[in-house]
């Protein structure tokens, strides 16, 4: 009993430091067969979401939700003078903000960062408060209505304790989707676009290699060849807790200013 | 992957086609479909930022007449006192009753954090609720029988009430800072909503203990128009800086219950009524209308945070890239 009380006051060993995992997305390899959101969601036994027919091209899951952690959208673009159509497909996922705002919002400290570096909800610690779903400026945490609880992609944690490469990446039967040590996907991806380049597809580029103003670089970063805003992505993401300081300031001065200015109101009347 | 050149097919001199958008297509956005997730926070919110400003006002009247005020505040602080506890009092079951999980909620005194406003918030709650019940408590200790009253005579007051400043001051800060600290546009494109909730809670503060209080003192009804001015400037600077953001809030299906509520019945109509010396009627009527106002301005705000984050013209514009925010776009390479 009183062994149990003090181990109530430590706080657990955590595992030890692993190397940093990502996912890194090269949009011009994906087919759009949503393989990886069928496999994302038979591994982590997420609920189907309905039977819906959007008419946005074959976009029938709309966007990522607390039961959809991989949703592959399509663009089709036409321009109606018979030019040759385009067609970019994308499998969108939790970012793994190396400095994510969700995590510096969860009041609970339900939302850390696990051994791999990646951003990780547990699930017996959240309370459903919602602060990281206003926090996340990709939409991508949502909560769910069965269980109150925020829900996100867990970049298969437990796939990776056990030496496996996440469920989507292992169904991607492109590479569209690639796993593996973070600064060798950053290397390999910067090949990739250098490849795309030299072949004459000067639009490729990579979303979220690298770090841009406020918001650090994404864990999980794209190969996108239009600008983000047509893949439903933010074109510059702000980190709202870069702007704590400002903001209390402010705050903190207004609430002082009035407490100061009626001390003396009392004052003056005694 | 191996990232080793592919030979290109003979049929084709340019080897392989690139993929360049069709001339003369350039899209905005994805199906008119918002990118970010709305906020889920609702009436409960609404109506704790209200109660809860009211409390932290209240207790600022009460702590600067007692400490800096003479005898005749006294009627003040106790009126004062009385109302920062009970405007506290639903705070902690709005909150439990707003979580996906409520019971849940002690998860959120699992840890303190700096970095999270709402953490800053729970923590500045449950230190300031308990500094208030017991200063209400030691405020009625002349009323209650045997044991109770030499029991509460025990309560430190003065030490109680000078520790709980910080913690008073904190909670009139803390609902801007925590709706500026997020992604959804209305909300974060500013510094001035912070400002705007302290001004409110001192102006709701004002009229409620004025509404409490026997005599009249005239500290608290200037008070009450000083801040009804700097909630009127803080409106203003923050309806300039956050934008075609603000829209939500302006042109919105709140926009009723902004410019109606908010601004004229909350803010314009007390100034007014404030000229000349008014009689008890004017001023009661003077408070209720701040206060209804107070609450219409707490309900829009939070309602439009819902608006503007699903509103996907509002998402893009929040987010372009600028001098200060370069983002990762296809211009950037």
């Amino acid at each position: 009993m009183s062994a149990d009380l003090l181990d109530f006051w430590k706080s657990p060993e955590p595992p030890p430091e692993r190397e940093e995992t990502g996912f890194f997305t090269d949009t011009t390899l994906c087919i759009g067969c949503k393989a990886c959101e069928v496999a994302c969601k038979q591994w982590n036994q997420l609920p189907s979401d309905g039977f819906l027919w959007t008419g946005n091209s074959y976009d029938n899951t709309v966007a990522l939700s607390s039961t959809t952690w991989r949703h592959v959208a399509f663009v089709e673009q036409f321009d109606g003078d018979g030019h040759a159509p385009r067609w970019l497909m994308m499998s969108d996922v939790c970012k793994h903000c190396v400095q994510a705002p969700c995590q510096e919002a969860c009041p609970t400290g339900s939302l850390i960062y696990n051994e791999f570096g990646n951003v990780y909800l547990q699930q017996d610690i959240c309370n459903g408060c919602a602060y990281c779903v206003a926090a996340c400026p990709f939409g991508v945490l949502d909560r769910n209505t069965e269980d109150g609880l925020a829900h996100k992609c867990t970049l298969c944690y437990d796939r990776q304790k056990d030496g496996m490469t996440p469920a989507c990446a292992k169904s991607c039967p492109t590479e569209s989707i690639q796993f593996g040590p973070i600064h060798v996907l950053r290397e390999r991806a910067k090949a990739r676009v250098e490849e795309l380049q030299a072949r004459g597809e000067t639009d490729a580029y990579l979303y979220g290699a690298e770090r841009a103003g406020e918001y650090s670089e994404l864990n999980s970063f794209f190969l996108l060849k239009d600008r983000p805003s047509v893949y439903n992505l933010p074109e510059a993401p702000r980190r709202p807790a870069a702007h704590l300081k400002r903001n209390w300031t402010a705050s903190l001065m207004a609430a002082a200013g009035l407490a100061a200015v009626s001390a003396v109101l009392f004052g003056m009347n005694r | 992957m191996s990232t080793s050149t592919i030979s290109p097919p003979v049929r084709s001199e340019s080897a392989i086609e690139p993929l360049a958008p069709p001339a003369g297509v350039r899209q905005e956005g994805y199906y008119g479909l918002p990118f970010l997730k709305r906020p889920l926070w609702g009436w409960e919110i609404s109506l704790y930022f209200f109660f809860e400003g009211v409390s932290s006002g209240a207790f600022l009247f009460f702590a600067m007449a007692q400490l800096f005020g003479g005898r005749r505040h006294r009627g003040l602080v106790a009126a004062s006192r009385y109302v920062a506890c009970a405007a506290m009092l639903p705070c902690p079951l709005l909150l439990i009753k707003d979580l996906g999980r409520p019971s849940r909620f002690l998860h959120m005194l699992r840890i303190f954090k700096w970095r999270s406003p709402m953490s800053v918030g729970a923590w500045a709650l449950n230190v300031y609720g308990q500094q208030v019940t017991l200063l209400a408590l030691a405020e009625l200790s002349a009323r209650l029988p045997w044991p109770i009253r030499p029991l509460l005579r025990l309560i430190p007051e003065r030490l109680v009430m000078l520790s709980a400043i910080p913690f008073g001051l904190t909670m009139m800060a803390y609902p801007g800072v925590l709706l500026e600290t997020t992604s959804v546009p209305a909300w974060s494109k500013t510094r001035f909503l912070g400002p705007l909730i302290a001004a409110s809670s001192v102006s709701t503060a004002a009229a409620a203990v004025s509404l409490a209080v026997p005599r009249r003192h005239s500290e608290v009804e200037i008070m009450g128009q000083i801040a009804h001015g700097v909630e009127a400037a803080v409106l203003a600077a923050y309806l300039r800086e956050a934008g075609p953001a603000a829209r939500p809030m302006t042109r919105g299906r709140h926009a009723g219950l902004f410019w109606a509520g908010a601004v004229a019945a909350g803010i314009l109509a007390p100034m007014a009524m404030s000229w000349g010396k008014p009689a008890r009627k004017r001023r009661v009527l003077s408070s209720i209308l701040s206060l209804a106002g107070g609450l219409a301005l707490k309900w829009v705000l939070v309602h439009a945070g819902r608006d503007s984050a699903l509103d996907p013209e509002a998402n893009r514009h929040a987010s372009r890239a600028g001098a200060s925010a370069p983002g990762w776009s296809a211009e950037h390479h």
